[in-house]
């Protein structure tokens, strides 16, 4: 039996709908993330889940009950925002504090529940600072560590780490990983931020206004793309217009050439396409090389440390990014023209229209 | 030199506005004490604080003052804070309601008054009356001071992050939300207090002896006690406006993080 099972979650605005009939399940002490641009519906959901808002339609169960129509603070939920929220008026322990407090714990438990999260999210020579005295990522840590101390059967994450710098952003996520795995909290997590969906997840559920595209792995999500959306959503590739030439031996035309694409194998010949390329399954070699599918001209190149982005502006009018190692990119100059390939199954190919 | 002169001429500017200020208060200061011929002291001083209906008035004014705080507070607390939680759509037609008393002249409310209001004989006839007009007169001061404090302090995320907490209402008004709301409930106590000392219009047509009421009458029997008094009334309108600025000093810490 799933934790959470959200079963066709409807949820209007006026006359819009912003949920068209969501279902999903958590299981036990799993990190789920809902990923989507601005408005896709994600945010809507945490709420309905957390008791913020109604749904018009569709049902909330957790561990086995009906929580609809129970208010928020009567759910177990722990909750972190977005925006700081911790409680001006109160120092960090007694925010911490604050949940068991409304939950009548002795001062004693309070105290020691207090102490343990502050050290579970490293704060614990902080407790006595008040939230201004607390930096972005401190405030939110915090935050996390009141969400926990109630003991809550689901934590909910709303984008903490959007108000945060880049740096502070993958180490609180990082440690928001680490904190869930210790704790085995069931955890739904909100973002726009792909990286962010994929590096912290057991599954992410990729969102499109107001209904799921694809729920996955984070492999499966950025491997295996359902449709054209995602593949734009997560991760960077190029989208190539082709046409099946040879179902069978997964083979696809571009710029008049046939390139091998393995999962063209099924489609119907003929049909056109999409191939995705991601970056990184894109190899570069000199002119006229033996494993040559396409030739071109690298327009641009971008130095981004590890890795070199090379912009190829591909001969029959189309371009395509490759990334390589920045050791092995110097030799492919601005410029230059270059010969390009790729490994059969690495295209993902997917049915135009 | 024009360097000079540009440098001190905020300076002179601000000088001259002091003495705008100070030299009509430091003559009715020197009149307050005035005896006669050449003679001065605190002759007038004496005799006004011997005078019971001097304390009668100003104790009837801070009753009046303290009253008028906890109907404005009691009325605008949930009033403020709904709107900001749930209704900030309606903040224009609030915004137009807690104008309207600088709109409607005292003179035309009382008037309405006096035709509206019936009630219990506790309420009408007695100086308890002027607390309705006074919450009236103060509900611009309050309503924004109120306002700002909840505007700063995000009210639906400190809602929602207590709710999912666990807290009720109860706890969540008295816990999180006034609280953080000191500087602000202080600032409007500090002003209405500031208003209610100083009204005259409502206290004198509906014929209650109120501080300002008082000062009028002495005014026209006794110059010099006249003064003594608007001296006395300046200052605790001084202290009420200081407390503002202080308070609201504190309370940006407060409002920011909270310190205490």
């Amino acid at each position: 039996m799933p934790h959470l099972e959200i079963d066709g979650a409807v949820k209007r605005y006026g006359g819009k709908t912003v949920l068209h009939g969501i279902d999903l399940a958590l299981g036990q002490g799993e990190f789920v993330s809902l990923l989507g641009p601005s408005g896709c519906g994600k945010t809507t959901l945490l709420r309905i889940v957390a008791g913020f808002e109604r749904p018009d339609g569709g049902r909330v169960v957790l561990a086995g009950s009906d929580i609809t129509a129970l208010p928020a603070a009567r759910r177990n939920m722990g909750m972190v925002f977005q925006a700081y929220s911790l409680f001006p008026n109160m120092t960090a322990e007694e925010n911490v504090r604050f949940g068991l407090k409304v939950r009548r714990e002795t001062p004693a438990a309070q105290q020691a529940r207090a102490a343990e999260l502050l050290a579970l999210v490293g704060l614990a020579e902080h407790a006595r600072k008040y939230p201004h005295q607390l930096s972005g990522g401190q405030q939110q840590r915090v935050a996390l560590a009141r969400a926990l101390a109630i003991r809550p059967a689901l934590l909910l994450l709303d984008e903490p780490l959007s108000a945060l710098d880049a740096k502070v952003r993958v180490q609180l996520r990082d440690e928001i990983r680490r904190i869930q795995q210790e704790t085995g909290v069931t955890t739904l997590f909100v973002t726009h931020d792909q990286e962010e969906a994929l590096s912290i997840s057991d599954r992410v559920v990729v969102m499109q206004e107001g209904r799921i595209a694809q729920a996955g792995t984070p492999a499966e999500i950025y491997g295996e793309p359902a449709n054209i959306f995602v593949a734009r959503f997560v991760g960077a590739a190029a989208e190539l217009r082709g046409r099946v030439r040879d179902a069978e031996a997964g083979l696809v035309e571009l710029c008049g050439r046939a390139v091998p694409a393995a999962r063209a194998r099924g489609l119907a010949a003929g049909s056109d396409v999409h191939v995705l390329l991601r970056p990184e399954t894109v190899r570069l070699g000199p002119p006229g090389a033996a494993e040559a599918l396409l030739e071109g001209v690298v327009a641009s190149r971008v130095f981004f440390g590890a890795l070199t982005s090379i912009r190829i502006e591909v001969d029959g009018g189309f371009s395509l990014a490759a990334a390589m190692p920045s050791a092995e990119a110097g030799a492919v100059a601005q410029g230059s023209r270059v010969s390009i390939w790729w490994d059969g199954e690495a295209p993902r190919v997917l049915a135009a229209g | 030199m024009r360097g000079v002169l540009g440098r001190l001429l905020p300076e002179a500017w601000l000088g001259l506005l002091g003495l705008y200020f100070l030299v009509p208060l430091l003559a009715t200061g020197a009149f307050s004490l005035w005896e006669g011929g050449s003679r001065y002291g605190f002759a007038a001083y004496v005799a006004l604080f011997h005078q019971p209906k001097l304390w009668q008035s100003l104790f009837l004014s801070v009753r009046l003052a303290v009253e008028t705080i906890l109907l404005g507070l009691i009325v605008l607390v949930p009033a403020v804070f709904w709107l900001n939680l749930r209704v900030p759509r309606l903040r224009p037609v609030f915004d137009f309601i807690s104008v309207l008393p600088f709109v409607v002249p005292p003179i035309a409310l009382v008037a309405g008054m006096t035709a509206l209001y019936t009630g219990p004989d506790w309420l009408v006839g007695t100086p308890n009356y002027l607390v309705i007009p006074y919450v009236i007169l103060a509900l611009p001061y309050t309503y924004r001071a109120l306002d700002l404090g909840m505007r700063v302090l995000d009210l639906r995320t400190m809602t929602e992050a207590s709710q999912s907490l666990g807290a009720g209402w109860g706890t969540l008004i008295f816990r999180v939300v006034v609280p953080n709301l000191t500087t602000a409930l202080l600032g409007a106590a500090l002003l209405t207090i500031a208003i209610v000392m100083g009204e005259f219009t409502f206290a004198n047509i509906l014929l209650f002896n109120t501080f300002a009421v008082y000062i009028n009458y002495v005014g026209q029997t006794s110059a010099t006690q006249a003064s003594a008094l608007t001296l006395l009334s300046f200052l605790i309108t001084w202290l009420a406006m200081l407390g503002v600025l202080v308070s609201g000093r504190g309370g940006r810490s407060v409002q920011i993080g909270g310190a205490r």
